[in-house]
């Protein structure tokens, strides 16, 4: 590389602001590739929007369990699902279930009245709808602390085991530590099949915050 | 032979020259005691990357294999158990050395001039340091990792402006989970170990740059120059063996436990932090909730600049000790505070220590009282539960009462009070009785604690002989001696 010998004496400005070239040259082209390995690495470690917020999916009711949930308006039905659950790369499939309570007449106009907070389009909070076909959906985990709670026949009540928060079959809270009523998830009709999602809610606050979807 | 090899090696590399300029040091002042923590240091942090390369053969980072693999190593590796104690103490070990030397660099003032920089790296690289304890903790996944490491988390998540970032670039995801635990792998394993051991390099560098501070020049001037070889090599490897002993010892005689797999429903579980970071959760403690920014956030931050600025905070350029009243007055000040905030925050952990102890033998003998089935599995109903209960007044309390109030009676402290030597369970029953039946909520004094937590109205629950039952109970358990309650009392009491 003879071309880049020098061609004459250090000291004189031609040698010099061709030495400074070289330099800024080296500085320029090392950052291009130490931005080259950065920029991606950095942006590789944002989470994406879809782990974060998880991928919606739709599970069908069977025809029995459906009408089972038609015929039961005194209390609630739980729900089966084999429900998908994905963590990072790990995915596996657990059995749940939801709460499925099919409203009673005038039980709709009571909800509206004793948990405006499910209709009111506030900071979108719930952004489906809560009421569909007369059925509502209870996601099966305490606002608590995030236990299962259970229906008890007994008091026609929902009661949790951990804490004892206690909800009304509407999911009006009326007893414990739960800081609000019960969660209610999406219900829709598709293709003539009515379908279920999972959504999972910050616990202990006071505000209904979807953490995810699955 | 030796001597020819050597010089063989010498004409071929400069290798040899280079170790002999090395350790032909002077020490001004005369070789001391006093030196040795760095370097002491320096060997822990070599005992750390062994154990812990060695412990990356079997551990694997995700939420279905960590705390499996985690067990693998107890049960299955061959001194598994043992090399895993030695990384654990082997973190305190080199915490207490990396704070010991930081204290003789602070009473010595060699922080000052021309040294600020090799302080400033040093004080980083005590952050490095605390980091690397901080995202280890989690990398087991047990009850108390994953708890602990939440309550870390969150902190980190509660801080203005990059808090939420943060807390987004840690957890990976909207819950913690098996990317949560690679992330912290990485960190803990690969980027963290990376830049402190390039400080070590620069810290070395400069330190050689500029020679050992040693006492003040005028004592220095009184006293003979030292050399580092042999005499001060010799006192910084007594120094390190002893420490390496003592990690030893530690490792064999208080092996570090490995409790049961992270459950993210098991909320009643106390999480508590590694002891070194009992000072921090000591003041969150002390602290009233509204101020909790101030402790997590606020005063560790400033902690931190004030140590890494103090080279020009301090502009004072005498190093000897007897003219920096102030500065080491005020250092002891905070010393005595650091270790006294940490002896609180440990008291506070001590009970709920026991109560997880139960509750860790409970989940391992099978039986989880209180507890939401893990997700999917079918709960027992709230009828069957009661039903089964009927008459016991223990089994109803370890039912319904205990995941507040603890298995013996202990509470939940700030939030849920203790049962045990309470004067208003073991006072007149109908107000026992009232606050069973209707609950109760707000600001409380107990045993001169103030707690804050909800206790729900048990009526519809419970029935009047079952919540008699209850009462009675906790009337005559934990020390506790007070008359029975029937049935009928519960009954007519509002």
């Amino acid at each position: 590389m003879s071309g880049f010998d020098p061609p004459q004496d250090p000291g004189t400005p031609q040698e010099i602001s061709r030495r400074t070239f070289l330099a800024n040259a080296t500085v320029v082209l090392g950052g291009l590739v130490g931005l080259g390995v950065a920029i991606p690495v950095i942006a590789s470690t944002v989470p994406t929007k879809e782990l974060l917020t998880g991928s919606k999916q739709w599970y069908p009711l069977d025809e029995n369990e459906f009408k089972q949930l038609e015929a039961s308006t005194d209390k609630p039905i739980k729900i089966f699902f084999q429900h998908k659950v994905a963590d990072g790369y790990i995915t596996s499939t657990n059995p749940e279930y939801v709460w499925g309570i099919k409203l009673a007449p005038g039980e709709e106009s009571k909800l509206r009245s004793s948990r405006p907070d499910l209709f009111a389009a506030k900071d979108g909070e719930v952004p489906y709808p809560v009421v569909n076909m007369g059925f509502v959906m209870f996601s099966p985990i305490c606002p608590h602390l995030g236990c299962h709670y259970n229906w008890d026949d007994t008091a026609g009540k929902f009661v949790c085991p951990c804490h004892g928060s206690v909800y009304t079959k509407l999911g009006e809270h009326i007893g414990g530590p739960a800081p609000r009523g019960l969660d209610p998830l999406p219900f829709r009709e598709a293709s003539g099949v009515a379908e279920i999602t999972w959504i999972d809610f910050r616990s202990i606050i006071p505000a209904r915050i979807i953490v995810s979807y699955s | 032979m030796v001597e020819s090899v050597l010089s063989w090696v010498e004409e071929r590399t400069g290798m040899v020259s280079l170790v002999k300029g090395l350790l032909d040091e002077d020490v001004p002042g005369g070789t001391s005691y006093w030196y040795v923590f760095g370097s002491a240091t320096l060997i822990v942090l070599i005992i750390q990357i062994v154990t812990g390369i060695l412990l990356t053969f079997y551990y694997a980072p995700s939420a279905a294999t960590a705390w499996e693999s985690t067990r693998f190593i107890y049960d299955k590796v061959i001194l598994g158990k043992y090399l895993i104690g030695v990384h654990y103490w082997g973190a305190s070990v080199m915490i207490i050395l990396v704070t010991l030397h930081l204290l003789q660099v602070l009473v010595w003032g060699a922080y000052k001039r021309p040294r600020e920089l090799q302080w400033f790296i040093g004080v980083i690289m005590f952050i490095c340091t605390l980091v690397l304890g901080l995202t280890g903790y989690l990398l087991p996944w047990d009850l108390n990792a994953y708890f602990a490491s939440q309550v870390s988390i969150n902190i980190a998540g509660s801080a203005p402006i990059a808090g939420p970032f943060v807390q987004q670039f840690l957890q990976d995801g909207p819950t913690m989970g098996t990317l949560t635990i690679n992330r912290f792998f990485g960190l803990h394993v690969w980027l963290t170990p990376i830049v402190l051991l390039l400080l070590v390099g620069a810290h070395l560098f400069i330190f050689r740059h500029n020679g050992p501070a040693g006492p003040t020049e005028e004592e220095a001037a009184k006293r003979r120059i030292g050399k580092f070889f042999p005499t001060q090599l010799f006192m910084d490897t007594v120094i390190s063996v002893l420490a390496f002993v003592a990690i030893v010892i530690l490792a064999i005689v208080l092996p570090p436990e490995l409790l049961p797999k992270a459950q993210p429903s098991l909320s009643q579980f106390q999480p508590y932090p590694a002891w070194y970071f009992m000072p921090l959760f000591g003041i969150l403690r002390m602290t009233p909730p509204e101020l909790d920014v101030v402790a997590t956030i606020v005063l560790p931050t400033i902690f931190v600049l004030v140590l890494l600025f103090l080279p020009w905070i301090d502009r004072n350029p005498d190093r000897s000790w007897r003219r920096r009243p102030w500065l080491l007055t005020i250092s002891a000040l905070v010393v005595i505070v650091v270790i006294a905030t940490g002896l609180y925050g440990q008291a506070s952990v001590s009970q709920g220590q026991a109560a997880n102890a139960q509750l860790v033998k409970q989940i391992q003998s099978g039986q989880v009282p209180g507890v939401g089935a893990p997700a999917g599995a079918a709960a027992p109903s709230g009828a069957t539960q009661v039903a089964a209960a009927v008459g016991n007044g223990a089994a109803i309390f370890s039912q319904n009462c205990a995941s507040c109030h603890g298995a013996q009676g202990q509470g939940t402290p700030g939030v849920f009070p203790p049962l045990a030597g309470n004067a208003v369970v073991s006072g007149g029953a109908g107000k026992v009785i009232g606050i069973v039946k209707n609950g109760l909520s707000g600001k409380i004094v107990v045993k001169s604690q103030r707690y804050n937590g909800q206790m729900p109205s048990w009526k519809a629950t419970l029935s009047p002989a079952q919540i008699a039952a209850v009462i009675t109970y906790i009337r005559s358990s934990w020390g506790n001696h007070a008359s029975k309650v029937s049935e009928a009392q519960v009954k007519s009491a509002k």
